[in-house]
């Protein structure tokens, strides 16, 4: 039991920082929903970051903790699924991933090259065809659905349990990143937004809730840096629950907090918000986990 | 990073494990046990001696004071091993935890020589005097008073919700000796002290747990005070921050809940609401433990631990709430007259917010600490 990242994993947090810095601020204009960088994903693919999960020294979780960082951004770029599933999938799968799940709009899926099908019990990977439109949406990813299904054969059981589990370690560490993002986001707000005389953050009402949510993001990371290391199924279900179930309560208590700014497309909160609404639904959502972790973990 | 136990931790739990299947009688787990009972009580000074006499007493502690030098995780796995085995060391676990190692650091030749030997063979039980009818999570507001006298202190006040009062026999004694706010002195105080009365507190928490304590005209030798007068809140400060993350509570709760879950499956009652109450339980547990074992890594490392402390007892209260609560739902009975396991659970979970500092208080130091929210006007 080590906490402590290892110098190799440290070296990596330290230039994903860097990076980071770059994309850290938002743009003083009026932006979209989205806010992808192409810069982002550039400088991630030069620096060979997108591959760390299969590099022996570092692993998944060194990955997780790069996702987790890199999901505190206002700028994004399909990030979570190429440094979490790509390396550890059986053959070689060309990013960025998108998944499909049962019919829907999907992140990312109009400029993946590899899209991984989930339908009810089936899950499938095939290349990515020019077979999908955007759509519209509040979402602050690009959203893209497929105009046909790409018909790809299912994945026997074993890889298709394997995917499972990766996309739900991924989904974890990508929302604890979501979650600090938000709060430091919101932090800043309650500390220097002035009502009755003082700032809000001086409110025990709102330092309470806040610092639950503080709490809950700790957790959720905890559960996913976990997961990652453990390779197990139970333990990325927990996280995944763990996840969805912390970002539910969190996304209405920032945006409490920040009135109706939080409302607009001009201030950031959004972008992590409506980021967590789009993860909220995947893989089966809550309840989708819960069948996971009874079957994993109370299955004696 | 590493979230694996070494082969040596392993052995040390299986040695722990192995001692306890060796000398619990076979009903524990069905019997009654109040944590402060007179029952307890004795039982804890038979089991501590046998576990000093094995060498899993204070096993983390120095060598000089009857320990082992082992590291911060054994303590921790030692802990996670009687806590889930309902506490066989009673109120012991307070000298074992913090006030062995407490009067190691603070306490005189003389303090040190009389009271920790107790201490590391089992034979002493201690109480906690710190709350007060007016001093709860507005600690510094106490008004229990000692008053030098020459060469003797006299003590006048009240304490209350004092756990193991009936029947130990040292108080570690908060006390105030000048009228300021930082004005408060820690007694090492002998429970047969002329004076004290003792008040048992019925409570839904168990038998013999909380007390009210009176301290009328007690003397008692200046020899008994740790530390200078006015050192109280940076020994109690030292002492809070090994009790924050002192008992792993996780460790209890997921067995209750796995255990209850067993139940419910055995009995074709384990339905949807419930798997998924269940589900959300068993990762509030995770969370705490994991977030538990980081302020247990950074105390073996030699780290001193922040604001995080107060964030793994946050989420361990929230374990022991989705537990408690999960039970209370799905298995009422445990409650009534049930399985006498998710019964003491229940109890010992009521207190999991409250004891060693309201679940509020570690919310305001999360934000002001971790957070750097600005602070309340006072």
């Amino acid at each position: 039991m080590d906490f402590t990242l290892t110098d190799d994993q440290q070296a990596v947090a330290a230039a994903i920082e860097q990076i980071a810095e770059d994309f850290g601020s938002t743009p003083t204009e009026a932006h979209g929903f989205a806010l992808v960088s192409n810069a982002l994903d550039e400088a991630l693919t030069e620096a060979g970051f997108f591959d760390i999960a299969a590099v022996p020294e570092l692993g998944p979780v060194t990955a997780a903790v790069a996702v987790e960082q890199l999901a505190r951004l206002p700028w994004t770029t399909e990030i979570a699924l190429s440094m979490l599933v790509g390396p550890q999938l059986d053959g070689d799968w060309a990013r960025p991933f998108a998944v499909i799940e049962n019919g829907r709009p999907s992140r990312f899926a109009a400029s993946a090259k590899t899209w991984i099908v989930i339908d009810g019990d089936q899950v499938s990977i095939g290349p990515a065809s020019d077979a999908v439109e955007p759509v519209e949406s509040l979402f602050a990813y690009p959203m893209a659905r497929l105009t046909q299904a790409p018909g790809f054969a299912a994945l026997p059981d074993d890889q298709a349990r394997t995917i499972r589990r990766l996309l739900r370690v991924a989904l974890a560490a990508e929302v604890a990143g979501l979650m600090q993002g938000a709060i430091d986001s919101t932090v800043e707000h309650l500390s220097v937004r002035k009502q009755f005389g003082r700032p809000l953050g001086s409110f025990q009402a709102l330092r309470h809730r806040m610092a639950e949510c503080a709490v809950l993001a700790g957790g959720v990371r905890h559960l996913a840096l976990k997961a990652a290391w453990s390779g197990d199924d139970g333990d990325a279900a927990l996280a995944a629950l763990h996840a969805q179930d912390s970002a539910t309560r969190l996304i209405y208590d920032v945006h409490q907090m920040l009135g109706a700014m939080g409302m607009t497309l001009e201030h950031p909160l959004h972008l992590w918000t409506y980021r967590m609404k789009a993860l909220l639904s995947e893989q089966g959502g809550r309840g989708g986990q819960a069948v996971e972790v009874a079957r994993h973990c109370f299955a004696a | 990073m590493e979230f694996a136990w070494t082969a040596e931790q392993q052995q040390f739990r299986e040695t722990v494990r192995a001692f306890l299947a060796e000398h619990l009688p076979e009903d524990w787990e069905s019997q009654a046990h109040g944590p402060g009972s007179e029952h307890q009580t004795a039982f804890s000074k038979l089991f501590c001696a046998r576990l000093a006499e094995a060498g899993l007493l204070v096993p983390h502690w120095p060598e000089e004071w009857g320990g082992r030098n082992l590291d911060a995780w054994s303590a921790f796995i030692l802990a996670e091993e009687m806590w889930m085995a309902g506490e066989p060391r009673g109120g012991q676990y307070m000298n074992v935890n913090w006030i062995g190692p407490t009067l190691m650091r603070y306490g005189s030749p003389e303090q040190q020589a009389r009271y920790i030997p107790p201490m590391a063979a089992g034979q002493s039980l201690w109480c906690q005097g710190f709350s007060e009818p007016e001093a709860g999570s507005d600690l510094a507001s106490l008004r229990t008073r000692a008053e030098r006298d020459g060469d003797l202190y006299r003590v006048n006040g009240q304490k209350v919700w004092t756990s193991y009062a009936g029947e130990a026999d040292t108080c570690f004694l908060l006390a105030r000796t000048d009228a300021s706010k930082r004005g408060i002195s820690i007694f090492l105080l002998p429970m047969d002290t002329p004076g004290i009365t003792v008040r048992q507190i019925p409570s839904v928490i168990g038998e013999g747990d909380i007390h009210e304590v009176f301290f009328d005209d007690v003397e008692l030798p200046a020899s008994a005070r740790l530390g200078e007068e006015g050192q109280a809140w940076d020994i109690v400060r030292a002492a809070l921050a090994l009790e924050r993350v002192g008992i792993p509570r996780f460790a209890l709760a997921s067995k209750t809940l796995h255990r209850a879950v067993a139940r419910l499956k055995a009995e074709g009652r384990f339905g949807h609401g419930a798997v998924e109450q269940a589900a959300r339980a068993h990762a509030a547990c995770e969370a705490a433990r994991l977030y538990s074992y980081q302020i247990i890594d950074q105390r073996h490392q030699g780290l001193s631990t922040g604001a995080e402390a107060n964030a793994a007892r946050y989420a361990t209260v929230n374990a022991e709430r989705a537990v408690g609560e999960f039970v209370v739902e799905h298995i009422p009975e445990a409650l009534a007259g049930g399985e006498t396991m998710l019964l003491a659970h229940h109890q010992r979970a009521i207190v999991a917010g409250i004891a060693s500092g309201a679940a509020e208080i570690q919310l305001n130091l999360i934000a002001t600490n971790l957070l750097e929210l600005p602070r309340e006007p006072r």
